[in-house]
């Protein structure tokens, strides 16, 4: 995606998204379990791409390696203990509404579908919970 | 009985997990990792009484407890250990002791329809071909995307894509949004007609035979249709 970003392939309109203040979670996998696995953390990669979509956001508080977990990982969405999995994502709810952002952005299926599911527990319904790439095609500039 | 109540000496085996990698004979009961988790607390979890619980090789009350799956091994916990306990690791390895069968929620029953069809939904080829070719339909008939079509199964391609099988049963609308950002690249890429189930589950449940043969099946769809680079978003 970078590299379609660097070398031109895709063209971007950074004014489509510019009444919207967006902020970005880290998923677990990207950063944390990343950088003991593989020796890297992507937290730099995603920022970039969301900075190319966007020039109005604001990370989170804790943010990239000290991030809180959605609440959504492990496999938690389908274990059915959905009360301490609703319960899980306060601390995350938290943070996103502590920004003002309407927007968070995610790359993580587990971490969207977690965010959507608990957001109207936290009087967040209208949050808008967009894939990573989802905001990326929005963006997209055709011919 | 649960974790939280008394235990008797002769339920003690510290033998019984001495052979995990994860260090857990070093905790120092410091309880930075109780301070650091979202989760402390919920129906009595602590990931400091679970080390402990690893040491002292009190197996029935881990697998028989809720807390390895209330857990979701985010890691938090792991870089303020300043024993360097590998505790993740060690949640999942509890959650493998479990019987399948007792796998909390869908987890097994969707690894398990995996191994058996090739994807967590039991999803037949035809069916998922039916699907992509639907959402291929409705990108088409967007400007700019006019003689878009989801190339299945082509050999030497740039780019595979493993699919969350969400997104062909209750979240078709989001699988276009990859494929727009190909046909705008004007990328070479490819979705194999069989498995291609891009989640595995049994990371999550602790199943690693399970979990080599989801990987296999991706590598082995990489081979047959020669493909580069593999996009794996789950």
């Amino acid at each position: 995606m970078t590299n379609y970003i660097q070398e031109g392939r895709i063209r971007l309109d950074k004014t489509r998204f510019q009444d919207v203040l967006a902020t970005y979670h880290d998923p677990c996998n990207y950063g944390r379990k990343a950088e003991r696995i593989f020796g890297h953390g992507y937290y730099d990669e995603p920022r970039w791409i969301l900075s190319q979509c966007m020039e109005n956001w604001v990370d989170v508080y804790p943010t990239r390696d000290r991030q809180y977990c959605c609440g959504g990982g492990g496999g938690a969405l389908t274990t059915g203990y959905t009360a301490e999995r609703v319960f899980y994502g306060r601390k995350k709810m938290e943070q996103i509404r502590a920004t003002g952002a309407s927007m968070v952005v995610v790359p993580c299926h587990s971490c969207h579908g977690q965010l959507n599911a608990i957001k109207a527990e936290y009087g967040m319904a209208d949050l808008t919970v967009k894939y990573l790439w989802e905001l990326v095609a929005d963006c997209l500039v055709m011919g | 009985m649960t974790p939280s109540e008394a235990i008797s000496m002769n339920d003690l085996n510290p033998a019984r997990f001495q052979d995990w990698p994860f260090d857990q004979n070093h905790c120092l009961t410091c309880a930075m990792c109780s301070s650091s988790c979202p989760v402390s607390g919920v129906d009595g979890f602590d990931p400091r009484k679970v080390i402990r619980m690893v040491s002292l090789g009190l197996e029935q009350q881990l697998v028989e407890s809720r807390w390895p799956w209330i857990c979701t091994m985010c890691g938090k916990c792991e870089p303020v250990c300043p024993s360097g306990i590998y505790i993740p690791d060690l949640i999942r390895n509890i959650r493998s002791l479990r019987d399948r069968e007792k796998v909390p929620g869908i987890l097994h029953k969707g690894l398990t329809a995996a191994l058996k069809t090739g994807n967590n939904l039991g999803l037949p080829k035809d069916d998922f071909v039916f699907i992509l070719g639907d959402v291929a339909d409705e990108i088409a008939q967007e400007p700019g995307f006019e003689d878009f079509s989801v190339p299945i199964d082509v050999k030497g391609v740039n780019i595979l894509t493993t699919i969350h099988n969400k997104l062909v049963n209750t979240h078709t609308e989001d699988l276009k949004h990859w494929w727009k950002i190909f046909y705008a690249a004007g990328e070479s890429w490819t979705i194999p007609s069989e498995n291609w189930e891009g989640t595995n589950w049994g990371m999550f449940t602790g199943d690693d035979p399970a979990m080599k043969i989801m990987v296999g099946r991706i590598a082995g769809n990489m081979t047959r249709l020669e493909a580069k680079n593999l996009l794996w978003p789950e």
